[in-house]
């Protein structure tokens, strides 16, 4: 019975749709969409996920034979399931499912019908296809002033009836073209300048607008002088650190500073000098893979580093890297694929074809590197060092001089005293001499023949020194057999040393929540052939616990608890020793084995030691001098030299406790100064690379098979010739035959200028994602970009991307909206004219102080703190302090604002600025009472206003004309008389009650001198500008 | 204004805009709400709507009040009673028990620790309460008691993360942004969604971030002294005409522009400067303590001048009473790695009496039945002692991510009762456990909202706040 019900149903209704139109369906704009959002998720490429073994997502699969019946029928919807369910009434057959939520229209089914029916052809999704270069329409109507993007544009606008908008006014233009490219507003000088250079009457008088034409010429230099700007790279910067999820601390509950600094410094650098987006690309994802990768080569790999670094005391180090490493495959997949890697960590993809495997795969490529702090090379800090030296030796020559003295020497004759204090410190070498050379030891550094852990890669190196690299755990053991020079052993000495591959120089691998570079030995166990070896006691050459006075000592490493051990906190790129004395001289056996466990509630194990032996009776004690001395030590003093002599005595001065405090400064001075660093990728030694595997539901715990390095096999190649590792894979990323990075940098770009992309999903090509508004031009855009050509000359070049774009008529266009664009283009999709949005957070903050005069121009460097107000970064663990930078750092550009991510700058936060945790493609666009009250209120603003203020009352003019200077400076072009009126009756409607002493001057313009009454009124009125909506519009 | 009607589910996104308390004032919109000009959010511009369903049922609680107990209180101290660990004291646990947990800090061979305090039958339900809570003693019969909860995380930055945002990594939504972005706002003078007593928090900013959804349903952190909203007070010298004068010269300039310009957003911006401006005089009165009684103050025990948890109870009282729909009220330092005993003791000493009074208070006011009071930190701590002479730590506990206590109240929730038991080591759930998503399944379910239909589009799929878990406590219902 409703079988035949059905069959009448679906002929009505193909009968209907054949009778209305029959225009061809087009898969990919008609089709797949639906079928994407309301079938794949059970019908798609997810096998785990997929209902009755039919999917859909393959044309073949789809019309694939199913006990006699078949999903799609080509030419015959009667016949296809696919039909008769999503038509059906049984709430048991019907599709989609009652309860999955998601429900197809009637037009819906009715281009299904017609999809069906006209052939059920599939297309390959648009964005997977490489782009050819389309040809431009009308392409004989390019001129200066008209390029391809214009033709494009109009060809769909005429196909749509739709007729493009006038060109803007001249200084909304000028003002439009400042803040896109540079990020600032023009001076009004600026912006008559070029307002007199732009304007080209060619008839009647100026006063006719629509009698003024642009100066094509002139544009075109506007153009290129703020494209050579410094201020370019500021301003370009700032979306590309949104992708990088770019912050100066490390994020979760400690959040501790990074020094990321010169990361971001590189981005700005890079962009200014323009480099080629392929070569942008490489750097960042390899660059410490090219051949004698550069300082710079290796900073630009920071990009990945932008990750967080969960410090909290207890966590799992290697969990919080392995969501590191899934931030890294989500954000190359939405930086320069256009895909939601991420969405195939957990399970293959619902929409797009990503394996689970292909996953893992991506993520093996950029999961082979060690993560360490790049030291940069400054030659300031070269001729600093140099200094220091000549300034210890200097010292150190003076220092007998402060031997200390007994009072009753105070009477005495200064040479009499020299004399005294000579033959006093003499004496006391002496005895060092001899107290040292006895307690001197004959040591006999051992070789491991095996070293081995639990994790880290333990290699041994020519001095016979262990190096362990890799990962590193909260609990590791290390594993050391020796076959010989041991027999006869009283005592076994552990040398923790220093070496720049270390955190902070080492001896230890710490690298999070502990000092950099600690250590925490927890126990030191040792057996021969088997029998374990008794230790009769330990000691150190120093020791200090990172957890103020709480015991740790060599000893402790002896007493069977892992909670206790050794470490040597605040002494970091040092060497330090313990001794272990045996209760009885080993025996001679064949193997004897030393097993160390490290760690505490963070993974605290030792980078580079060495062990020695000694057979001197009654055992030895741990002595904190370098090796060279012991060695000086051995000799008699015949056999001495005067450097040697003077190498000794310089040695025991440092080391006497009388002279403490001024050889401690000297050892400061000789300690090499902290140079910067910069967070980086290395790629891991051959010998030790870091496997992949693919992880069960994406639980860090669940691991499953090994997985190779894999690209997605629905996109390009992976070329035979390219590595298979993390060079391989930038190469793959900014090869010709990719179809999608090219697509999604112009896209994005496009966005910066037009508020939204040509696809608006920015972060989103694939099935879920929306198509394009104008197919042909991204096409074009992408091919033009990726290979160059007429329009962009050098390839891969941003600055040219952005001169096409600038240049076109379909950028200058005015923003007026009329009733005509509401109704026929409301969300301006046609480009039937320029958007108007918000400014950026930085980009308001920085038009304002500008605006005020107070902007720096000074480029990079450290981060700073602009004015807050208290009580806002408290809101972080450890309730930290913000600490307003003095002088010229409160007014840097926004881009240098310290980027706290557990509390962000507010006012960044209230404008949409991001947090750093995420890549983020597009921002959101709010408009909230809490934006009006930032303006209004908050210090920064206020402090602008009252420097503003400042200026004006010290140009002296007229009320008229300091209103025109002070719009001027915020909005660009003149004011109109009835704003100038409302203005103005503001000023004497203020100073009147600033006179009848209503308001306060004092407190209003925050000055004390005697014209502050007319500063107050001047800070009113710019404060008010600034809050304008123009004044945080892109017009 | 009913909360129905202004709910979003069936609005356009632009109308939408116009609801939510801190967003934009409806009526200057005027006849713009069918405009189609969006603002670029970063999900496609019309998934926002068509991808949230309308509620199936009508919510039995129209705001939450959400006391967080950050650090983690010992539910072995305060609520789960273990006669066992005391015979055990010292002892450590059989490594059956344990399994491979990983822990913080302590080994898992560490020694058993014996509650440091007594507990008695309290109530005509009879649940078991600490001496530590004498207030909460007397109120068990309003509150359901759930000792079964786990979670996923041992780490306090994730495992807060979790519970807020049900995810252990910063950058997704929290509850009450959910919870705005389901129901929208019934308040235009004050945000919807406020944060109190916000410092020194482990997951910091992001516990009350909007994560991916639109920005503007971000909770809006009230600091802890000064103006409570940030920038809401003028600035020094600029007294209620200035202001007003400047807000008229600032709306009549973008009267101006918008007629020349024509762009439907500078009537949102105008809105939004309208807002401002009511936020800025509604403000102060919300923080004027002047009109609660000396009763008022006693039954909270606190002095309105001093910030304090109880005072913050108060002022989250306050707010609901005001149309606010989530307020989140933290108290910090339950952190109990050493001397647990004591750090109860404290922690008890100032958030006991209060949190019993807010629920007196609503019940008194008749608005417990539609406000939902949910009381509960980020994890359990071990029924194992922690000991460390390196950190100088000794009777503390570790964290404890396999069961827990939390208790609800009101809204939507039956009293009286206790849900979920645990071993006798208090170290597993042995009846009914309940995950942190099944809460937050909940407290949806409490608001009316069916946590497997509010989703958001975004990065490629439909998210939501229970990811693909969570199931509605159906027990505990009222």
């Amino acid at each position: 019975m409703r079988r035949v019900t059905f069959t009448a149903m679906v002929t009505i209704l193909c009968h209907v749709s054949a009778s209305i139109a029959e225009e061809p369906i087009d898969f990919s704009r008609d089709i797949r969409p639906i079928l994407s959002d309301r079938c794949f998720s059970c019908h798609g490429p997810d096998d785990k996920a997929r209902q009755a073994e039919l999917r859909l997502d393959r044309r073949d699969d789809a019309l694939a034979d199913r006990d006699g019946t078949s999903a799609v029928v080509p030419g015959s919807p009667q016949k296809s399931e696919l039909v008769r369910r999503i038509l059906s009434r049984d709430p048991d057959e019907r599709m989609p499912p009652p309860d999955s939520n998601r429900v197809l229209a009637e037009d819906e089914r009715q281009l299904l019908i017609r999809w069906i029916r006209q052939g059920a052809e599939y297309t390959r999704h648009w964005a997977f296809v490489p782009p050819v270069r389309p040809a431009i329409p009308n392409a004989g109507r390019v001129e200066l002033g008209v390029n391809p993007i214009d033709l494009f544009v109009w060809q769909r606008q005429e196909r749509e009836g739709l007729v493009a908008s006038p060109p803007a006014e001249l200084y909304t233009l000028i003002r439009r073209v400042y803040l896109d490219l540079i990020g600032l507003p023009p001076t009004p000088e600026e912006a008559d300048e070029w307002y007199a250079r732009l304007v080209q009457i060619t008839s009647g008088p100026v006063e006719t607008a629509d009698k003024v034409y642009l100066n094509e010429d002139e544009w075109q230099k506007l153009v290129d002088t703020l494209l050579s700007s410094k201020h370019y790279g500021a301003r370009w910067a700032r979306r590309w650190l949104d992708l990088a999820r770019y912050a100066d601390t490390n994020g979760y509950e400690k959040d501790r500073d990074r020094s990321m600094w010169p990361y971001r410094d590189w981005v700005v650098n890079t962009l200014n000098a323009d480099m080629p987006f392929d070569q942008f690309t490489i750097e960042q994802l390899a660059g410490d893979m090219l051949p004698d990768a550069t300082i710079s080569q290796r900073i630009a790999t920071g990009f990945h580093r932008n990750t967080m670094l969960n410090e909290e005391g207890g966590i799992d180090p290697l969990e919080f890297r392995f969501y590191a490493m899934t931030d890294r495959v989500a954000t190359t997949g939405t930086t320069w694929l256009g895909l939601t890697l991420g969405c195939a960590q957990c399970h293959s993809h619902k929409y797009d074809p990503v394996s689970h495997t292909e996953y893992y795969g991506f993520m093996a490529f950029l999961n082979n590197a060690d993560e360490p702090d790049l030291e940069i090379p400054n030659p300031d800090a070269e001729a600093q060092r140099a200094g220091n030296l000549a300034e210890a030796d200097k010292l150190l020559k003076l220092l007998p001089r402060q031997w200390p003295a007994p009072k009753d020497w105070n009477e005495l004759e200064p040479d009499e005293l020299a004399f005294r204090r000579g033959f006093a410190v003499g004496l006391a070498f002496a005895d060092w001499l001899a107290t040292e050379r006895k307690r001197l030891v004959k040591w006999q550094t051992l070789r491991p023949v095996e070293a081995t852990s639990n994790l880290p890669l333990l290699t041994v190196e020519d001095d016979n020194a262990v190096f362990a690299s890799g990962d590193s755990t909260k609990h590791d053991v290390y594993s050391l057999t020796f076959d010989r020079g041991f027999a006869g052993a009283t005592a076994i000495r552990l040398e923790a040393l220093p070496d720049p591959r270390l955190p902070a120089r080492g001896p230890g691998m710490t690298f999070y929540e502990g000092r950099k570079g600690d250590f925490y030995l927890t126990e030191f166990k040792l057996t021969a052939d088997g029998q374990p070896v008794r230790i009769r006691h330990a000691t150190h050459s120093y020791a200090k616990n990172q957890f103020g006075s709480n015991p740790v000592s060599a000893q402790l490493a002896l007493d069977g608890d892992v909670q206790t051990g050794w470490s040597t906190n605040g002494r970091n790129g040092e060497r330090h020793v313990a001794v272990f004395v045996l209760a009885e001289p080993l025996p001679t056996a064949e193997r004897l084995e030393l097993r160390m466990d490290f760690g505490r509630h963070f993974s605290s194990s030792l980078g580079r030691f060495r062990l020695s032996a000694t057979t001197q009776a009654g055992g030895a004690e741990a002595r904190d001098l370098p090796a060279d001395v012991d060695a000086l030590l051995t000799l008699t003093e015949e056999q001495l030299t005067d450097a040697d002599r003077t190498k000794l005595r310089n040695e025991f001065l440092l080391l006497a406790p009388e002279l403490a405090k001024p050889a401690a400064r000297i050892r400061a001075l000789q300690r090499p100064p902290a140079l910067t660093t910069s967070l980086v990728m290395q790629e891991r030694a051959p010998e030790n690379p870091r496997l992949t595997y693919r992880h069960h539901r994406g639980e860090f715990l669940q691991t499953r098979e090994r997985v190779a390095q894999l690209t997605p096999e629905t996109l390009h190649e992976f070329a035979q010739d390219l590595p298979r590792n993390r060079l391989g894979l930038a190469r793959w990323v900014v090869s010709p035959e990719n179809p999608l990075t090219a697509r999604v940098v112009v896209n994005r770009h496009w966005a910066a200028f037009f508020g939204k992309g040509l696809v608006r999903t920015l972060e989103d090509f694939g099935l879920q994602g929306e198509s394009p508004s104008h197919p042909q031009l991204i096409d074009w855009l992408a091919v033009e970009f990726r290979d160059g050509g007429e329009f962009i000359k050098a390839s891969w070049s941003l600055k040219q991307l952005h001169r096409l774009i600038v240049t076109s008529a379909v950028y200058r266009q005015s923003s007026r909206v009329t009733t005509e664009h509401l109704q026929r283009d409301p969300e301006n999709r046609l480009l039937s004219r320029s958007p108007r949005f918000r400014l950026e957070a930085e980009i308001i903050r920085d038009a304002s102080l500008h605006a005020a005069g107070v902007l720096s121009s000074r480029m990079g460097g450290p981060p700073v703190r602009p004015l807050q107000s208290d009580g806002i970064t408290e809101a972080a663990f450890g309730r930290p302090k913000w600490k307003t930078s003095t002088g010229e750092d409160r007014y840097r550009r926004s881009l240098y604002t310290y980027q706290k991510r557990t509390a962000p700058f507010a006012m960044f936060t209230t404008f949409d600025g991001p947090t750093g945790e995420a890549c983020i493609a597009r921002r959101d666009v709010s408009n909230t009472a809490l934006q009006a009250l930032t303006l209004l209120n908050d210090v920064m603003f206020i402090d602008a206003a009252r420097q503003f203020g400042r200026r004006l009352v010290e140009a002296n003019g007229s009320d008229d004309e300091l209103v025109r200077d002070s719009f001027r400076r915020i909005l660009t072009r003149p004011p109109l008389p009835d704003e100038l009126k409302l203005l103005t009756q503001f000023v004497k409607a203020q100073r009147r009650r600033i006179a009848t002493g209503e308001l306060d001057a004092k407190a209003i313009s925050g000055s004390e001198t005697d014209d502050n009454k007319e500063h107050a009124v001047w800070t009113l009125v710019t404060r008010a500008l600034m809050s304008v909506d123009e004044a945080m519009t892109r017009n | 204004m009913n909360a129905r009607q202004l709910s979003p589910l069936r609005a356009t996104r632009r109308h939408f805009f116009g609801d939510c308390g801190i967003g934009l004032g409806k009526i200057a919109l005027g006849g713009l709400l069918t405009s189609k000009l969006n603002r670029s959010a970063r999900s496609a511009p019309d998934r926002v709507t068509t991808n949230v369903q309308p509620a199936h049922f009508p919510g039995k609680a129209k705001r939450v009040i959400h006391l967080f107990m950050a650090g983690a209180p010992s539910q072995l101290e305060l609520f789960d009673e273990k006669p066992t660990l005391s015979k055990l004291e010292g002892k450590p646990l059989p490594p059956s028990v344990i399994g491979d947990q990983r822990y913080a800090f302590i080994q898992p061979s560490a020694g058993v620790l014996g509650p440091r305090f007594g507990f008695q039958r309290q109530g005509n339900s009879g649940e078991n309460i600490s001496d530590v809570l004498p207030h909460l003693a007397k109120i068990v019969d309003e509150i359901t008691l759930i000792r079964s909860v786990h979670t996923d995380q041992f780490n306090h930055a994730p495992a807060q993360l979790f519970i807020n945002t049900g995810f252990g990594q910063p950058g997704r939504p929290s509850l009450g942004s959910w919870a705005l972005y389901g129901l929208g706002s019934e308040t235009h003078n004050l945000p919807s969604f406020v944060v109190l007593r916000a410092d020194g928090l482990s997951g910091g900013s992001s516990l009350w971030s909007s994560g991916f959804l639109p920005t503007l349903y971000s909770g809006v952190r009230f600091r802890s002294q000064g103006d409570p909203i940030l920038n809401v007070g003028s600035p020094a010298g600029v007294d209620t005409q200035l202001q007003q004068d400047t807000f008229s010269l600032i709306n009549g300039l973008n009267k101006q522009r918008l007629a020349s310009v024509g762009d439907p957003e500078i009537a949102t911006r105008i809105a939004s400067f309208e807002m401002a401006a009511r936020l800025q005089s509604s403000a102060p009165e919300l923080m004027d303590f002047g009109s609660e009684t000396r009763d008022t103050f006693s039954l909270y025990g606190c002095d309105p001048a001093k910030p304090s948890f109880a005072r913050s109870c108060l002022l989250a009282r306050r707010l609901i009473e005001r149309g606010v729909r989530f307020v989140n009220v933290y108290q910090n330092g339950w952190d109990a790695h050493s001397n647990v005993e004591g750090n109860v003791r404290n922690n008890c000493k100032a958030t006991d009496q209060a949190s019993a009074a807010l629920i007196l208070d609503l019940k008194r006011r008749g608005l417990l039945d539609e406000t939902l009071v949910i009381w509960g930190g980020e994890f359990g701590r071990t029924p194992m002692v922690e000991t460390n002479p390196a950190l100088g730590r000794s009777l503390g506990r570790d964290h404890h991510p396999q069961a827990y206590t939390m208790w609800m109240a009101g809204g939507g929730i039956r009293a009286g009762m206790s849900l979920g038991q645990t071993d006798e080591f208090g170290f597993h759930i042995v009846e009914r456990p309940v995950h942190v998503h099944d809460i937050q399944a909940t407290i949806l379910h409490c608001l009316g909202l069916n946590h497997e239909r509010l989703t958001f589009h975004q990065a490629g799929r439909d998210f939501r706040l229970t990811d693909v878990h969570g199931h509605v406590i159906k027990e505990i219902l009222a």
